[in-house]
């Protein structure tokens, strides 16, 4: 009977662990299954191209930016006595103005190209509808030397000017860079509230064909 | 003899217990529902980062911190030589506001200084006039 009594734990007790198991084992896929299926990881999004190589300094002299009209001469923008970039000229042929002592477009960093909103009695500025800009939008802008350099906006961020982001906007960055910069928000007694700041990075370019200037 | 069929029974007991208790544990966490519901939480945060991209662009008033295709820093040494200071202003609403530009305040002190440089000549013509008695 020794021997019985033993047979009958040892079977009890195998019999039990094994239920435990499989008790567990049989749990586990369903709390699993669950999680994992509805986490679906953020898609990756269709950033600009990554190869996109650096090219060498050539002023920028022309900007289009198709989704919103926008086909304006750039010219050179220096600071004002006060520190602050300055901005071109209000007349009635607004155009955009670039910051000469930031990258030229295509070359490693952020070149930083400034246009008006509204130029007074004038009416719109050049930069009139640069909120309306998405991610992804194409802008072109054309240096001296002929190349018509491509980039692809990554972001648009309204900000309000007192607190203006200068790290984001003129910091050091890893690849070519472009930042429009104009004013928008409300509007107030002598201007505007906020900033209106386009973040695109180098999509491609284009080299002038020898038969072009 | 008893004692040993009792032991055994009762040590079989504990072990069946033992046994379901994890499956009691892993069946309170079957109303998955719960977890998932739970779990779905941090989602929203995936989901929010490419809202964040898109919604500076629709709301103004939106501060948004900074989208994450936004500047790579490099270690290298400064690409924008000179930092200005400040926002710019490119936002005009009024004419009068025009000489901001820089250049109806140079045109206005050019007139100032030709009015002066004619009304001195003029004075020094009619001293010497005086002088000379004509």
């Amino acid at each position: 009977m020794t021997t019985f009594s033993r047979r009958a734990f040892t079977t009890a007790a195998l019999a039990s662990l094994l239920t435990a198991c499989g008790g567990q084992g049989s749990d586990r896929p369903t709390p699993d299954a669950g999680t994992t299926a509805p986490r679906p990881q953020s898609s990756p999004r269709p950033g600009p191209a990554e190869g996109a190589r650096p090219l060498a300094r050539s002023v920028p002299v022309r900007l289009l930016v198709p989704a919103i009209g926008v086909d304006t001469p750039v010219i050179r923008l220096g600071l004002a006595p006060d520190g602050t970039v300055r901005v071109p000229p209000v007349t009635a042929d607004d155009r955009a103005g670039w910051y000469r002592h930031s990258p030229t477009p295509g070359q490693t960093g952020p070149s930083v190209i400034l246009g008006h909103v509204s130029v007074g009695t004038y009416g719109d500025g050049v930069f009139r509808h640069l909120a309306r800009l998405r991610r992804g939008d194409r802008i072109v802008a054309r240096l001296e030397n002929g190349t018509a350099v491509e980039f692809a906006v990554t972001a648009v961020r309204t900000v309000p000017r007192t607190h203006f982001p200068v790290d984001d906007v003129y910091g050091n960055v890893a690849r070519p860079e472009l930042r429009l910069i104009t004013c928008g928000g409300a509007r107030t007694g002598d201007g505007y509230a906020d900033n209106v700041i386009v973040f695109a990075a180098l999509s491609g370019a284009e080299s002038p064909t020898p038969g072009e200037r | 003899m008893r004692r040993t069929v009792l032991t055994a029974l009762a040590l079989a007991g504990t072990a069946v217990l033992l046994g379901t208790g994890p499956a009691f544990a892993s069946e309170t966490a079957t109303p998955s529902p719960a977890p998932t519901a739970a779990e779905s939480t941090p989602e929203p945060e995936e989901s929010t980062e490419p809202a964040a991209s898109a919604e500076p662009t629709r709301a103004p008033a939106d501060a948004n911190p900074a989208p994450d295709d936004e500047p790579t820093r490099a270690p290298a040494e400064d690409q924008v030589s000179v930092v200005p200071s400040g926002a710019p202003d490119t936002g005009v609403t009024s004419a009068s506001s025009a000489s901001d530009s820089g250049f109806g305040g140079t045109a206005a002190g050019a007139g100032a200084a030709a009015v002066l440089a004619v009304g001195g000549g003029t004075v020094l013509v009619v001293r010497r006039r005086r002088a000379t008695g004509a």
